[in-house]
């Protein structure tokens, strides 16, 4: 309830009208009807004591490797072990790679599952919708993003989306199947708000997002009132799901455009230079302070993508060949980016008490070849690597299953993708037995049967 | 862990890297995600086909008059001792239609119980002769339905012997050894490695009865064979247990071992076809179906192979399907079961009525105006899904302007159209239409779409020339399968010769092979470039063979970065050279992926034999392809969809709308326009997108029109046309975000007339347009987005060009003066292509007069931006 009333309110308080609420109302505007949610409520679906639970999902777009990370492995041969150390932690038991000193000094907030594997194709395709979704794609039906079930199930929080990818979805990984990173067979209302921008830019804002100056608030109610008188005419348009969506977006759209919590929620200079540049002045840094900030104003999932695409970009995909990223690339560049942005991000949230109610996780596609190429890079490796999760729940410090000696294959506690969305949603507080609906409206359930959160975790 | 976790993880965990079998593809998961919605299903099964598509469906599935049963297959013919056949019993319609399995209440008997022997549903020989099978079934009416089928028992006496290529590598092919994350990956598992998929049947046998100083083999006592002891759990195998030692394959591969572990024999038979039955079933919701699969030899053997077949379901809304064959229907549609047996592909489509309760006389009353309408009605009738009504004038003249022209008709045109009352109209205005400039327009971008032309992977000089040898035929409307030759027999220089610019964009024979099948046949075949196709028939020496055809394509000039260098390139062909198969180290002999080989040392160039193969009206796939890419383009979603995946398994909604298609076209000499005359005059094209609430979940079948957002580059020229002021397109973006300045397009030049998808323009990015980098319709986006409303609103578009001096908002209140309702109609007409209602006059005229002399302007602009946000205007309906 509490969650009604408040929206209400922040919208009144920021200059939007009374009809303007009235019409746009509920969570109707993503699809997603009041009754239906307290229909939701009610079942038990979701739950309310954890409605200010929020998550953001790292996507370490590439495949960082498991050995040279958080999964070393010192003892073994050196075409295993690779050209990199492991340091202590702060936590007992814990080490991770030299690579990453600054994680070292957070290790007692964050988690470590060493034992994921999943059985898709070594493509980052293929390891991009498992990951995300929990499953492969078969039959035409594409399942939606965990962020994506928690936009249908809860709706927006405040005038911002529900789910935004930072700083835009994936781009090409090579086989051209769909990247999990979409609403699915929810619908493309469901699909996250793409920033389409670089948050580190000098200039950077959003685009499109604010009506030019000689549209004020008066030309904007005309418009939208001679707008829906001009669209009223297509009521026949709503068998459509396509057309249906397109006026959804209208009042999704204005809803942000006219909503100045939402506006300054992407304001990144309100934010103290020093912060700024504790979080790292790159597009990742800058995507992980931008994430906090929209948590705090009422996002309830945030996907980090690290880079946007495996080619010509340097990433964690270290083939040691050209066009991808040699294992100095990984070292000079891509660690000290990422080992900056991830552990600002986590002290930040520790230090203003958002922690424990938001859920970091950093996942990829897969780990990498236990041995080293002859390129001296390392190649795609489903079979086992390493997720990491922090806050929202889950304790700090841990490691939860373990991978055999050269870490090709889990050795305790085998680890599936369900398993890692279930521990996401979990932390939301959504009832992992429950069912979305489905292609022609056939239940489907949150989470294949058979699989539940990773309880070592909480 | 709960017991069901533990199971769950004996089932799929526990064995470890062979349950990630198929990993390389994926199939292991699928079968893992069908359990699991098995077990959800059986949950819920009864409440997913009641409460959601009522019961009405289910009722009068029973009260449907069944006319008689069918058994299925409609003979049998069993060779040797213990040979089987499974057998399914179908309820029949009047008309001679198969219906529901019948599951319970079936006696089957068989008249000589020497001869052969039953077994549930399985009829078993037991020695040679020929008698017969009868099934009988009591209905609820109390009528007893009957029928019998003959059974052959030839060479009774004969256990059946095993042969390596067709039994053998069956059983490792069901059981998954040979899949690319066991030991089909290109360097084995454990030192033991076997060809995906089987594709390799003489070194798999070298493999595993002379490799490694034949340790995998003992002839003497086969189950201590590595071959056998391993799968089986006798001694450690990391794949697990993949042949419990009762099965039935794990005595197969004993009996074979034990009896000499033989090759391939010249004398064994070869697979002609593979057979599923039923291959067309009508269906209930919630019914289940069992599927026969049945192999047909060279010599007449056809035998049962249900258990070493693949399955899986091509629309799971439809019907899902386990990997036993069993279907399950879920909802109504027609969907399709593919069924894969050593490397082919059979379909058993499905039939699943949207309501019983529509009279089939309803669907004589439909008008039919070609083959397109008879073939559409016929699929609806047998659907029961009545189509929408015809459209209106309005409607049709719009949404033939868009699909055909890609612009807007004027105010004037579509006054015109609206006021005559020829009855031929319509067709008069069908013929206009292909006729225009426009068209001309519409369809180069179209093609160059499909060809990639983009200057980031070509330089700009090289992409205008291809575009200007586009656009050339288009105007001249070439037949199109003599555009396609013309581009892969292309030779000289690249400015000259804008067709040899496709071997610009693909520099290798691979990329060349590749780009051809997608663009020309919808095939993607690249998965057969390591190993053969895992969907398709395609293998990896086709692959080879088909890109060797390639081979001597040279080139000198440009052919590195598109920043650099003159862009001259000039094409030339070798008389000699080959390409190496990399799995042999030798050249594949050349060959049209499944045409006969051609001779290696012939000089002449081999392109030419590969476009008289590609072109043929034999080709299976070219006149499909090209069909459904035209279709696609007027109806918005293809008859296969998508229109770049035209493999076996991926079939038509509509097999009989394709088939008339493609004839027409080629009776037409692939002339597109006839059979773009043909769409646009059936009633088909014709319908009305308001749906009843029959047809309302329909999404392929056409039996209304789809209301589909207006690709981004005919949107932004559709503002522009009712805007005024036309958009400046003076520079490309290179991959890489870096600009440079381009002086192709003259002031007022419409985006359709763009030859380049790197123009940098944020409207046409925002809503999607073909990025050009792969041949792929997929690159474009159609889906509207938040971000794409928010540019309408707030972005560099819309708001700019409206305020303008000079745009149209200035020129239509100098014109209608103060006459707000002629302004308003005006504005209707030249954006919606219709009348105002009076509703809707009366109160944007409210809008108007309310405001002061000074704010009008700005009403007038706001009234424009209204009618270009509406779905009214985003959409072609």
């Amino acid at each position: 309830m509490l969650d009604i009333v408040s929206r209400a309110k922040a919208h009144t308080c920021n200059g939007a009208t009374r009809r303007d609420f009235l019409q746009i109302g509920s969570l109707g505007a993503i699809g997603f009807g009041l009754p239906q949610y307290l229909a939701a409520k009610e079942q038990g679906v979701i739950d309310p004591a954890k409605d200010r639970r929020s998550a953001i999902m790292i996507f370490n777009l590439g495949a960082p490797s498991q050995l040279d990370t958080f999964d070393m492995k010192p003892d073994a041969p050196a075409e295993i072990r690779g050209p990199f150390k492991p340091i202590p932690t702060n936590a007992s038991g814990i080490s991770v790679s030299e690579i990453l000193p600054m994680h070292a000094k957070i290790a007692d907030k964050f988690s470590l599952v060493r034992s994921c594997f999943h059985r898709g194709a070594a493509v980052h395709d293929s390891g991009w919708q498992i990951m995300q979704t929990g499953r492969q794609f078969t039959g035409g039906v594409n399942t939606p993003h965990a962020g994506s079930v928690v936009s249908y199930l809860r709706g927006r929080r405040t005038d911002l989306p529900p789910h935004v990818v930072l700083p835009e979805t994936m781009g090409r990984g090579g086989g051209n199947l769909p990247n999990g990173q979409a609403g699915g067979f929810l619908g493309k209302a469901h699909d996250p708000f793409s920033l389409m921008a670089d948050p580190s830019q000098k200039d950077f804002k959003v685009p499109d997002l604010l009506p030019p100056q000689s549209i004020g608030q008066a030309r904007l109610e005309r418009r939208m009132r001679m707008r829906d008188l001009v669209d009223s005419t297509v009521k026949h348009f709503e068998a459509s799901e396509s057309a249906k969506l397109m006026d959804e977006n209208f009042h999704s759209a204005y809803r942000l455009m006219t909503s100045s919590a939402a506006r300054d929620a992407f304001d990144l200079t309100k934010e103290p230079e020093a912060v700024r540049e504790r979080y790292g002045m790159n597009r990742f840094g800058q995507c992980c302070l931008l994430a906090r900030r929209l948590v705090e104003a009422g996002v309830r999932f945030v996907t980090v993508n690290t880079f946007l695409t495996v080619f010509d970009e340097i990433t964690w995909d270290i083939h040691g060949s050209k066009p991808f990223t040699s294992i100095e690339g990984m070292k000079n560049i891509v660690a000290p980016m990422y080992d900056k942005g991830y552990s600002a991000l986590i002290e930040d949230l520790a230090q203003r008490g958002m922690l424990d109610d938001t859920m970091v996780c950093n996942i990829a596609e897969f780990g990498r070849t236990p041995k080293v190429n002859p390129a001296g890079g390392r190649d795609h490796w489903p079979q086992c690597f390493t997720v990491g999760f922090a806050g929202g729940g889950v304790k700090g410090g841990r490691i939860v299953g373990a991978s055999d000696p050269i870490g090709a294959v889990p050795a305790d506690r085998p680890t599936e993708p369900p398993e890692v969305v279930a521990t996401i949603l979990h932390s939301l507080g959504l009832n992992l037995e429950s069912h979305l609906p489905g292609p022609a409206g056939r239940p489907f359930p949150l989470i294949d049967f058979g699989f539940r959160e990773i309880t070592e975790l909480f | 862990m709960s017991p069901i976790r533990f199971f769950f993880r004996l089932i799929f965990v526990g064995q470890e890297t062979a349950l990630m079998a198929d990993r390389n593809h994926g199939r292991s998961m699928t079968r893992c995600n069908r359990n699991v919605l098995t077990c959800c299903l059986t949950r819920i099964a009864l409440f997913c086909s009641g409460a959601i598509f009522g019961l009405s469906t289910l009722q009068s599935a029973e009260i449907e008059r069944k006319s008689g049963i069918r058994i299925l297959p409609a003979n049998i013919d069993l060779r040797g001792e213990n040979a089987w056949q499974t057998i399914c019993v179908q309820n029949l319609s009047q008309d001679g239609r198969l219906l529901s399995e019948i599951g319970e209440g079936v006696e089957l008997q068989i008249e000589d119980t020497k001869v052969a022997r039953l077994e549930g549903r399985r009829v078993i020989a037991l020695s040679s002769g020929k008698t017969s099978l009868k099934a009988s079934f009591r209905t609820s009416q109390g009528t007893t339905l009957t029928e019998s089928i003959p059974i052959s028992v030839t060479e009774g006496d004969r256990a059946v012997e095993i042969e390596f290529r067709n039994h053998v590598q069956a059983v490792l092919a069901r059981n998954g050894c040979n899949t690319g994350a066991c030991h089909g990956a290109q360097a084995g598992k454990g030192g033991f490695r076997l060809s995906l998929r089987g594709y390799d049947p003489t070194s798999d046998h070298f493999n595993i009865t002379r490799q490694d100083r034949a340790r995998r083999i003992e002839l003497s006592e086969p189950s201590r064979s590595l071959l056998i002891a391993k799968p089986s759990g006798a001694i450690e195998h990391k794949g697990g247990i993949k042949l419990p030692v009762d099965s039935h394959d794990y005595r197969l591969l004993v009996e074979w071992i034990a009896s000499g572990a033989n090759d391939t024999q010249a004398a064994d038979p070869k697979l002609k076809e593979v057979e599923v039955l039923p291959g067309q079933v009508q269906l209930s919701i919630g019914d289940t179906q069992r599927l026969i699969v049945r192999a047909h030899y060279d010599n007449g053997r056809i035998e049962d192979v249900t258990h070493w077949a693949k399955f899986s379901s091509s629309d799971e809304s439809v019907a899902s399907v386990d990997e036993f064959g069993q279907i399950k229907v879920l909802g109504p549609g027609e969907g399709a079961i593919s069924v894969w047996f050593a490397s082919r592909i059979a379909l058993a489509r499905v039939i699943v009525p949207y309501s019983l309760d529509t009279k089939t006389e309803l669907f004589d009353t439909f008008p039919v105006a070609n083959i397109i309408d008879e073939k559409v009605i016929a699929q609806l009738r047998s659907l029961g899904l009545p189509p929408s009504d015809r459209t209106t004038d309005s409607e049709f003249l719009r949404r033939a302007y868009l699909t055909t022209i890609a612009t807007l008709p004027t105010a004037q045109e579509t006054v015109e159209f609206l006021e005559d009352q020829d009855i031929n109209k319509r067709e008069r205005l069908v013929d206009h239409l292909l006729e225009r400039p426009e068209f001309v327009d519409y369809w180069s971008y179209r093609w160059s779409d499909l060809l990639m032309l983009n200057s980031s992977i070509i330089q700009p000089e090289a992409v205008k020339s291809y575009y200007f040898w586009i656009r050339g035929h288009v105007a001249k409307n070439s037949p199109w399968d003599e555009i396609v030759r013309e581009i892969l027999t292309a030779r000289g220089e690249s400015l000259e010769n804008g067709a040899t610019n496709f071997y610009a964009i693909n520099q290798d024979p691979e990329g060349m092979t590749e780009n051809a099948c997608q663009a020309f046949l919808g095939l993607s075949i690249g998965c057969a470039k390591c190993h053969n196709h895992p969907l398709e028939k395609w293998t990896n020496d086709q692959y080879y063979a088909m890109a060797n055809m390639f081979a001597r394509v040279r080139a000198k000039g440009w052919g590195g970065d598109v920043r650099n260098g003159a862009p001259e390139r000039s094409l030339i062909v070798l008389d000699r050279g080959d390409l190496i198969q990399p799995l042999t180290g030798k050249p594949q002999l050349p060959a049209p992926l499944d045409a006969p080989t051609l001779d290696p040392n012939d000089p002449t160039d081999r392109r030419i034999a590969l476009a008289d193969w590609l072109t043929s009206p034999n080709n299976p796939y070219f006149t499909r392809a090209v069909v459904n890419r035209v279709w696609a383009a007027f109806f918005g979603i293809g008859i296969v969809n998508s229109v770049d995946d035209l493999r076996a398994s991926n079939p038509a909604s509509n097999p009989a709308l394709m088939d008339a298609l493609c004839e027409s076209l080629q009776e037409h000499h692939f002339d597109l326009k006839s059979l773009m005359r043909l769409i646009l005059n059936s009633e088909t094209f014709q319908r009305s997108s308001r749906t009843t609430d029959a047809n309302r979940d329909d999404r392929k079948f056409f039996s209304h029109y789809y209301p589909k957002r207006l690709m981004a580059e005919v949107l932004h020229d559709a503002v522009v046309q009712v805007a005024g002021p036309p958009s400046e397109f003076n520079r490309t973006e290179l991959l890489g975000s870096d600009f440079r300045k381009t002086a192709f397009y003259s002031a007022g030049t419409r985006a359709i007339q763009l030859y380049d998808s790197t123009v940098a323009n944020q409207f046409l990015k925002t809503f999607g347009r073909n990025q050009r980098r792969i041949t792929c319709e997929c690159e474009r986006s159609d889906e509207p987005s938040v971000v794409q409303v928010l540019h309408i609103n707030n972005g560099e578009t819309l708001n700019p060009k409206l305020a303008q001096d000079g745009s149209n908002v200035d020129r239509w209140m100098q014109r209608f003066m103060s006459d707000w309702r002629g302004l308003i109609r005006h504005a209707y007409l030249s954006s919606l292509s219709r009348e105002p209602t009076a509703v809707e006059i009366d109160g944007l005229e409210s809008e108007i007069v309310n405001v002061t002399d000074d704010e009008r302007r700005l009403v007038i602009e706001d009234l424009l931006w209204s009618l270009m946000s509406s779905r009214e205007f985003l959409f072609v309906h």
